[in-house]
């Protein structure tokens, strides 16, 4: 006869054996006889009988395996009548026919309480994002009124030369600056024409980093960065000054220091989460985030503003400045670097209509820029 | 074996541990990590399981959803924490001092005491999630000071170099079994911390050859003379640093031995520990080489194709080499995925072949070798009351203080 069958009309398998209980309560050892007492309607109760005790009565549809046991012997059991109390079943035989008849077996005893943990589990995803997203850009925007000069400086020149770490080579040199006497005068040329005549408390300093990417972008202290690959991209001098117009207008701004301080207040937060407590990812992510600041909207919107008007002001055609964008959109797509930083594209155009406009009223002539050795050797300010 | 008392057996196999582990291991990439709360709860109940005293299992009853619940309750405190205060320290630290050295130094001292607040709550955690006879093993709260304690046991080893090491050992093991029970009955930690100083003299000789070895080269390298040349200073320094870490690896078997062999249950009991520097060490390097060796085996045949792929797309290749150049062609996210294929089998492979070959051999040794002593006291231990704590391990967890499983 066959332990795993459950036999109708005949009797099912008598059991009558001993195993060791342990209550719940106390931790001496009791050797329980244990067996099965039919019902008339069908159901079946495991009577455990500890010495000089009263009887245990589990019904076998409430018996469960203690989970995740590394050998299957002795079988370890409880009930969900008295979830703290276990029986370990030594004997083979008697394992295998409780096996066979207590069908539950498998099923997990029930965790009190899944969904107060779930609810909490969603209380915590929120606070985290909560901080994470208003706590601290808040308490940045608050903070950068009141860094001192010398320590927005500070952390320009220390952000940047975390970018040229993270964007240099394999063996760890930094990224190179480009500084070709020719091409740095002509760099300084337009520097000049467009420089702002705000009273920022620290002197602005271009850079050209020797690097494919078509991008720029501005950092705390003064700090303006603009990659080898965005002047290559340029076709004219002029659509070089209007990046470098819309970046002096973030430094005018000073939203660089906003988003690096958001950054280390973000980047702790982001690698907690991830479970890469100071590892490489959260520098190339830290990195990534300086270089792509994504301002809001608004703030691209006015940088676009304050650079067409800077334009105008000083005799340069605004227009550079929806062509240079124009130009990058055409040629790298929507999402891609830089284009995609500035203001949907109908409200560039139309400001840049009304900056011509603004020109056109104040009947000031565009005066060139530079001379066309001048514009060649900043072309090649990174081949000295 | 004759002598009195319950002895420990350890009845997990390899293989059955091999394909535990590499089963939640791809879980645990393929859910991005999520399923590590699942993996170690597994992992837990296993050994937890195979463990048995007195023939009877031990059994493990932590539930991975409260172990992910911790985490995230932790995460928002730290997120708080790592977020505004070293926002405001880094703020601090650029106004007065032009620079962001202050700030890290500043932020990781602030991050020590919840380091030790959060391993104190993590043993409690699984202490009260373990059950044996049924009945709940458990800690007294006091994580707090716990992790003051620790600052000054350090600050005190620290400056002391070294050599209060012992007392800082003995008087956090104190401090953590002194609260600890089975059921209502507590254990004590007896003996003295000069018990220890024996165990750590290999530690304090190694470093004395290296430090010794060491300054040589450097007096050396200045032009002074000494009775010996470059290369038997070199020995020194290299058999110095050796002797230190086999030193250190000693010093922990010793004083888990001494210490376990000092602690006391209430109402009589105790324990006697046989573990063993020489084959913990043996342990260690039989396991790694072996691990390190398979590992190769298993993902050399992947590594040779991303290595020939590199070869072809970054050396100059002759006009014959054409069909090099062909594989070369494959799209860049097949090669993407090839690399992060390799990249994550290589972590999965590496972690399952050291569960399987270091930590497991590891616990086997620790607590075949244990006894207990005057057992009847244990029978008279009741239950005690469930230890419920929102935040598990979460600390732990977040912080990566964890224990390996």
């Amino acid at each position: 006869m066959s332990a795993t069958r459950i036999h109708v009309g005949a009797a099912p398998p008598r059991l009558e054996a001993y195993a060791d209980f342990f209550d719940g309560e106390m931790a001496r050892p009791r050797r329980a006889a244990i067996s099965i007492e039919e019902a008339a309607n069908g159901g079946a109760t495991l009577i455990v009988r500890p010495p000089e005790a009263a009887p245990w009565r589990w019904p076998l549809d409430t018996l469960r395996r203690v989970p995740g046991q590394a050998r299957r012997h002795p079988l370890a059991l409880t009930s969900t009548v008295n979830p703290l109390a276990r029986l370990y079943v030594g004997d083979a035989e008697t394992a295998a026919i409780l096996a066979s008849r207590a069908r539950r077996l498998a099923r997990s005893v029930p965790v009190p309480g899944r969904w107060r943990l779930l609810t909490w589990a969603a209380a915590a995803v929120f606070s985290v994002l909560l901080i994470l997203f208003i706590l601290v850009p808040l308490l940045a925007d608050r903070l950068a009124l009141y860094l001192p000069p010398a320590g927005e400086r500070a952390l320009g020149e220390t952000t940047i030369s975390q970018i040229r770490g993270a964007l240099g080579d394999e063996l760890g040199a930094p990224l190179p600056l480009c500084d070709a006497p020719e091409g740095r005068r002509a760099l300084d040329r337009i520097v000049e024409r467009i420089s702002l005549d705000s009273d920022l408390p620290y002197p602005v300093t271009v850079s050209v980093l020797d690097d494919e990417m078509v991008n720029a972008f501005a950092l705390p202290g003064g700090q303006v960065a603009i990659f080898r690959g965005m002047i290559e991209a340029a076709r004219t001098p002029e659509q070089v000054a209007a990046v470098l117009a819309h970046e002096l207008a973030h430094v005018d701004a000073r939203d660089p220091t906003r988003a690096a301080l958001r950054t280390a207040g973000s980047v702790g937060i982001l690698g907690l989460l991830l479970g890469d407590f100071a590892g490489g990812a959260v520098v190339l992510f830290l990195t990534e985030q300086l270089i792509e600041a994504r301002y809001s909207q608004a703030i691209e919107a006015a940088a676009d503003d304050f650079a067409l008007r800077l334009l105008a002001e000083r005799a340069l055609p605004p227009a550079a400045l929806g062509e240079i964008f124009e130009r990058l959109r055409a040629e790298y797509g929507e999402a891609e670097g830089v284009a995609s930083r500035f203001g949907s594209h109908p409200a560039t155009a139309r400001r840049v209509e009304e900056a011509k406009a603004a020109q056109e009223a104040l009947a000031i002539a565009p005066r060139p820029l530079l001379s066309g050795s001048d514009w060649r050797a900043l072309r090649r300010i990174c081949t000295p | 074996m004759s002598a009195p008392g319950l002895g420990v057996e350890f009845v997990g196999r390899r293989p059955a541990l091999f394909w535990l582990t590499l089963r939640l291991s791809l879980l645990t990439i393929l859910t991005l990590g999520l399923y590590r709360f699942w993996m170690k709860t597994r992992l837990r109940r296993w050994y937890w399981s195979a463990v048995r005293i007195g023939g009877l299992p031990v059994e493990y009853t932590g539930e991975a959803l409260e172990k992910l619940l911790g985490f995230l309750i932790a995460v928002v405190f730290l997120a708080f924490y790592i977020g505004v205060v070293n926002l405001l320290l880094m703020f601090l630290s650029f106004s007065l001092f032009n620079g962001a050295v202050a700030a890290y130094a500043l932020s990781f001292v602030g991050v020590l005491p919840v380091l030790f607040y959060a391993r104190y709550r993590a043993r409690r955690y699984v202490l009260g999630r373990t059950r044996w006879r049924g009945i709940r093993l458990g800690m007294a709260p006091g994580a707090w000071g716990y992790a003051w304690r620790a600052l000054l046991h350090w600050t005190l080893t620290l400056l002391s170099l070294g050599l209060l090491w012992p007392r800082m050992t003995f008087w956090l093991e104190k401090y953590r079994t002194d609260r600890t029970y089975f059921g209502s009955l507590a254990l004590i930690q007896g003996g003295r911390w000069t018990m220890l100083y024996r165990a750590a003299r290999h530690v304090f000789i190694g470093l004395a050859l290296a430090v010794a070895g060491g300054g040589a080269l450097i007096t050396l390298a200045e032009g002074m003379l000494l009775p010996f040349g470059v290369g038997a200073a070199g020995v020194l320094l290299a058999g110095g640093l050796l002797w230190t870490i086999v030193g250190i690896v000693h010093y922990r078997v010793s004083a888990f031995r001494l210490l376990t062999n000092a602690k006391r249950l209430e109402g009589g009991g105790g324990f006697s520990s046989h573990a063993r520097t020489g084959r913990v060490l043996a342990i260690y390097v039989w396991g790694y080489l072996l691990a390190f060796l398979l590992l190769l085996i298993v993902l050399l045949p992947g590594a040779l194709v991303v290595l020939g792929l590199l070869a072809a797309v970054v050396v100059e290749l002759p006009r014959d080499a054409e069909e090099l150049l062909l594989l070369a062609d494959t799209p860049l996210w097949l090669q993407v995925l090839i690399g992060a294929l390799l990249y994550f089998s290589f972590f999965v492979v590496l972690g399952v072949l050291r569960q399987v070959f270091v930590t497991m051999p590891l616990v086997r040794h620790y607590t075949q070798t244990l006894r207990i002593t005057g057992p009847m006291a244990l029978d008279g231990a009741r239950q005690r009351h469930a230890d419920r704590f929102s935040e598990a391990e979460g600390f732990a967890e977040a912080l990566d203080v964890g224990a390996a499983f």
